[in-house]
């Protein structure tokens, strides 16, 4: 990755010390005193967690006696219960659904905040302030919003005569009104690297663009967007990253229903592991969900790390 | 700094046409914006000033009919939210000691200690990158139960929220790019003075990386503040939740109006923070490894 | 030196949680009684919260009480509220969280004693002196193949609860309550007649609440939910059907079940309390959430038979013991739950000092000892120190003894969430097809018990 100059290796080449081979000794010694920490941490907390995922899938668990292995038989059980395609084809279409509102809006959104002159600190505080919201506090206020009767969506479409909906009741609007709270919530984060992104961009690329008669579609088309492609690239990666993790809004919101509509990957993890007290099928699960996301983890680095240099 | 040129040209800008255009869509969004992310939090606001039967008329009304505070007085009483609070403070607290204490340590060795096997260390810290915090839930929570070796059980104690927080790979690098950028000239002056490593860090290094520091810190206090499946399943004991778990496990056994108001009062301190920290805030949100 | 840090850290955990976990259960076989001169310390779970002032003192007073009269044992009370959080109680049972005596649900007690994180307590239970006047029909609960594993704290069989004033205000007769399904739908529609968002009948569809209620409705209608040996599922039949047929004629013929669904029994709860819902399914002890939780007013409810009245849900809670507490802790605490639970004229059951605590007494609830002296001592308490309107409860006290009370079906939750699904569709799709419905379930339920295999 980057390439600047060690601490002390530069010096000790310069005075040629007989002490060379111990100080370099000491050096690592030194280093690893201030590593251990972390390598504690991350041993415990993400490198053996890891592994144990991998394993976890091939056991059966019940927390009285040792765990044992059962081959496949995990993915087995996952495989055979219909509720497994549903939860990975609702994670997609949540993904999908997630991607179209909450991808092309932001970007679009940070275009426009970039034209303005005024009360730009306002509105990139307002756009902004859900992310600062715990994410529980914001499902849970949706929840209420959603209420068909007297829940403040319905009102409003009751106030412009429109007739209301059923949000989380219904298997047709409720992934879309998940795909709503999600949005809502995170939208602001997205705008703002945009707006960072589009900053960077040279104006005289839009002025040479306009000489050349360029429109103001074509210059989006031809300069905006070639010259943010690595940003909107990782932001891509990242949200599918995030979205497909998708938890609490189904947790808080429907429970899953209705008629098993918004169960997604990890919910249904979680509920193998912590309702049906099956960690073995929940481990298999999240193994999958593990490989998929790594897929898109890996291009995402590689993407990130050209995009740093 | 002068506004370098955007989309639209300044001369466009300056036509009639170009300004009416300007100042609709100024207006235009300045009202949409408030209308979608401050309307809801007003309509939260107020809700918990609402009595029940208020709340479940239909249609509701703008305005509450009275200044009613005893929402919020419930909310804090009867969820004892205080002690939520605080449990939420001293896990984030905590966390961010630890973070700061085995973070900025280890990204040190490994920008200017280098020792062996420095790289490869990195790269084990950076593939974690790859596996998202949610597909390690169920292992990462057996580990928590049952330390490996050591067999203790974490749950219940902070240190389950703690120490995970510290194993925090984007910390690292973050931490580590920024090392790398200072120059080694400064760190070599003061090594000619015969300053430990461990000095070096404390004088010299850690005054010049202030900016990162301060994006570190309130990226790991806002995520312990805001996480919520991971604190729901270490931390079961009802005295130890979070302001988050608690509001989402109590919250539905008492009236509409003081749910609403536990929302409202869950959500005051990281409005607070945004407001203090917001130039801070937003500046971290795109050093994270976007944009150096 | 922040790795000494973390190792002083870790040492001062690891000092936390030794002290933390308790004996070694070496599961010995005696029956003496424990010894007065052993000091024992156990943790029992569902201690009243402090937003429950006046049962917290209670319990308090009563743990005071008892360590006075059992010097050598200490209670260690761990207040919860609500005592069971469905949504994690697995993941506390998992994690070897739960306290000395804790508490459960009787749903999830068969479950749990299969995984074997309930202590055998059939040695010692011989000790509790309340123990042979339990109702055998509740003590069932705890029992799995001859041993015994818990005791009970609540018990209950679920009735239709129902609003009074909106019975006024919609024509109907308070104290004549519907005693049919089809009594309940014409009721249901006069209710919701009333407008302003007024509900006639309410049904929980969610968190496996839609699953747990239609079990009970599946009794009442005189069916099963599985086989008798409980090897296959049992719902999909005539009862079953006429379950689900008569939710849709209510939600969307009558459109008498209002909108919202997905509805849990907190939001049932406070849809009651706000004057907005004519009835529901549930047990007694709801009056008490309803005006503690919730404002609202004892006189405001009542509370019926189950409808058809041919058979009903028995639920409730009690404490089973932890797989690592020593006899001594065992012993310990079957000695608390006799004292604080299971003597009327005590702990719980102390009648009169409740009443005189301000708290509401009357409520046909615990049904904890059948139709025995100890049971006629308690109901005779409970007579005398009552002050709430316990009239309003009498058509479903009267027919209490009618009504044969069943128990939860094996692998409750699971398939509590297959019907939750089916619960589900039916009230939040007009086109949903109750026979394909039930179909469906059956082979997920099915599959589920052929899984668990036992």
């Amino acid at each position: 990755m980057t390439t600047a100059r060690t601490l002390v290796r530069p010096a000790a080449h310069a005075r040629r010390h007989p002490t060379r081979a111990r100080r370099a000794v000491k050096r690592n010694l030194t280093a690893y005193g201030f590593l251990c920490g972390a390598l504690i941490c991350f041993a415990f907390f993400s490198w053996y967690p890891i592994v144990r995922e991998v394993l976890l899938s091939f056991q059966k668990t019940n927390f009285v006696g040792e765990a044992r292995w059962v081959g496949l038989d995990n993915f087995r059980t996952v495989l055979a219960d219909p509720g497994f395609v549903d939860a990975w084809v609702n994670t997609a279409e949540f993904t999908l659904l997630a991607l179209v509102v909450g991808y092309v809006v932001p970007f679009a959104i940070a275009i426009v905040l970039n034209e303005l002159k005024h009360a730009r600190a306002y509105l990139r505080f307002v756009v902004y302030l859900p992310v600062m919201l715990p994410p529980a506090v914001a499902v849970l206020l949706f929840k209420w919003f959603y209420d068909p009767g007297p829940g403040l969506f319905n009102q409003m479409l009751h106030a412009v005569h429109l007739p209301g909906l059923s949000w989380l009741d219904s298997t047709s609007t409720a992934l879309v009104s998940l795909v709503i709270v999600s949005t809502w919530m995170n939208l602001g984060s997205g705008t703002l690297i945009y707006l960072a992104a589009l900053q960077t961009i040279p104006g005289e690329l839009y002025e040479a663009a306009e000489l050349d008669g360029a429109g103001l579609f074509r210059r989006i088309r031809h300069i905006t967007i070639p010259q943010t492609r690595l940003i909107l690239l990782v932001m891509l990666l990242l949200q599918i990253i995030a979205t497909m993790q998708v938890f609490i809004e189904p947790y808080l919101l429907t429970g899953g229903g209705p008629e098993g509509s918004t169960v997604t990957v990890a919910y249904l993890m979680y509920q193998y592991a912590f309702n049906f007290t099956n960690f073995g099928g929940g481990g298999a699960l999240g193994l999958m969900l593990m490989l998929v996301l790594m897929v898109f983890s890996a291009i995402y680095l590689r993407v990130s790390r050209e995009e740093a240099r | 700094m002068a506004e370098t040129r955007t989309l639209v040209s300044p001369h466009t800008l300056g036509t009639r046409r170009g300004k009416a255009v300007y100042w609709t869509t100024l207006v235009s969004i300045v009202v949409v914006f408030t209308f979608v992310f401050v309307f809801p939090l007003y309509w939260m606001v107020t809700g918990a000033m609402k009595s029940p039967d208020e709340l479940a008329d239909v249609p509701p009304d703008v305005f509450p009919h009275h200044l009613d505070l005893s929402g919020y007085r419930e909310a804090w009483r009867q969820l004892d939210l205080g002690l939520y609070l605080r449990n939420t403070l001293v896990y984030a607290v905590g966390a961010w000691l630890f973070t700061m204490g085995v973070d900025v340590t280890a990204a040190y060795a490994l920008s200017k200690l280098r020792p062996m096997f420095g790289r490869a260390v990195l790269g084990l810290m950076l593939a974690t990158l790859m596996v998202p915090p949610m597909v390690i839930l169920l292992p990462a929570y057996l580990t928590v139960k049952d330390l490996p070796l050591l067999h203790l059980n974490l749950l219940n104690t902070p240190w389950a929220i703690w120490l995970p927080a510290a194993a925090n790979a984007f910390n690292i690098f973050l931490l580590k790019r920024f090392f790398d950028s200072i120059p080694t000239e400064l760190l070599q002056a003061a090594e000619v003075d015969g300053a430990s490593p461990a000095r070096i860090l404390w004088s010299v290094v850690l005054p010049v990386s202030r900016p990162i520091l301060g994006v570190v810190s309130i990226f790991t206090i806002v995520n312990v503040w805001r996480d919520f499946v991971w604190p729901l399943l270490v931390l079961p004991d009802s005295h130890r939740k979070t302001i988050s778990v608690a509001i989402s496990s109590l919250a539905v056994q008492v009236p509409q109006n003081v749910l609403i108001g536990s929302l409202v009062i869950a959500s005051v301190p990281t409005i607070v923070v945004f407001f203090v920290f917001q130039r801070h805030i937003m500046a971290g949100l795109t050093a994270g490894g976007l944009k150096g | 030196m922040r790795s000494r840090i973390l190792a002083t850290a870790l040492a001062a955990a690891l000092g936390a949680t030794v002290a933390g976990c308790g004996g070694d259960g070496s599961g010995g076989k005696d029956t003496a009684p424990l010894d007065a001169g052993t000091k024992v310390s156990i943790t029992v779970g569902c201690m009243p919260a402090k937003s429950q002032a006046a049962q917290r003192r209670e319990w308090l007073e009563d743990v005071a009480a008892f360590e006075k009269l059992h010097p050598n044992i200490t209670i260690d009370g761990k207040d919860a509220f609500p005592c069971i959080d469905p949504n994690t109680f697995q993941a506390k049972l998992a994690g070897g969280q739960m306290e000395d005596v804790y508490y459960v649900y009787f749903t999830d007690v068969r479950g749990v004693i299969a995984n074997g994180q309930a202590a055998d307590i059939t040695p010692y239970v011989g000790q509790s002196k309340q123990y042979p006047s339990v109702d055998p029909a509740v003590e069932k609960v705890f029992k799995d193949g001859g041993k015994v594993y818990g005791l009970p704290r609540q018990n209950y069989s679920m009735g239709l609860f129902y609003s009074r004033p909106l019975f006024k205000k919609a024509g109907l007769d308070p104290d004549r309550p519907p005693t049919t399904w089809a009594e309940v739908r014409e009721a249901a529609k006069k209710i919701s007649a009333l407008g302003d968002g007024t509900v006639g009948y309410a049904e929980f569809s969610a968190k496996n609440q839609g699953g747990w209620h239609f079990t009970t409705s599946v009794y009442s209608q005189g069916g099963d939910m599985v086989t008798a040996d409980g090897k296959k599922s049992a719902f999909n039949g005539p009862q079953g059907r006429a379950v689900l047929q008569n939710l849709k004629d209510m939600r969307w013929t009558d459109d008498s079940m209002g909108s919202k669904q997905l509805l849990v029994d907190a939001d049932v709860q406070r849809m009651m309390a706000a004057g907005k819902l004519g009835m529901y399914l549930g047990a007694p002890d709801n009056a008490t959430a309803l005006v503690d939780q919730f404002k609202g007013r004892y006189e405001d409810y009542g509370m019926a038979p189950i409808p058809g009245s041919t058979g009903t849900l028995m639920g409730g809670d009690g404490y089973l013991f932890s797989p690592k507490a020593s006899p001594e802790k065992i012993k310990a605490g079957l000695m608390w739950l006799d004292y604080a639970m299971l003597t009327p004229g005590q702990g719980q059951l102390n009648y009169a000092r409740a009443a005189k605590d301000g708290r509401p007494v009357g409520i046909p609830q615990p049904k904890l000892f059948g139709q025995n002296a100890m049971g006629e001592k308690d109901r005779q308490l409970r007579a005398d120190s009552a002050n709430l309107p316990v009239a309003n409860f009498k058509p479903y006290e009267d027919a209490y003894a009618k009504v044969p009370g069943k128990l939860e079906p094996p692998q409750a939750q699971q398939l509590y969430t297959i019907l939750d699904s089916v619960v589900q569709a039916v009230l939040t799709r007009r086109d949903a097809n109750i026979d394909q419905l039930l179909a469906d379930a059956q082979k997920k339920a099915d599959a589920a018990l052929a899984r668990s295999g036992s």
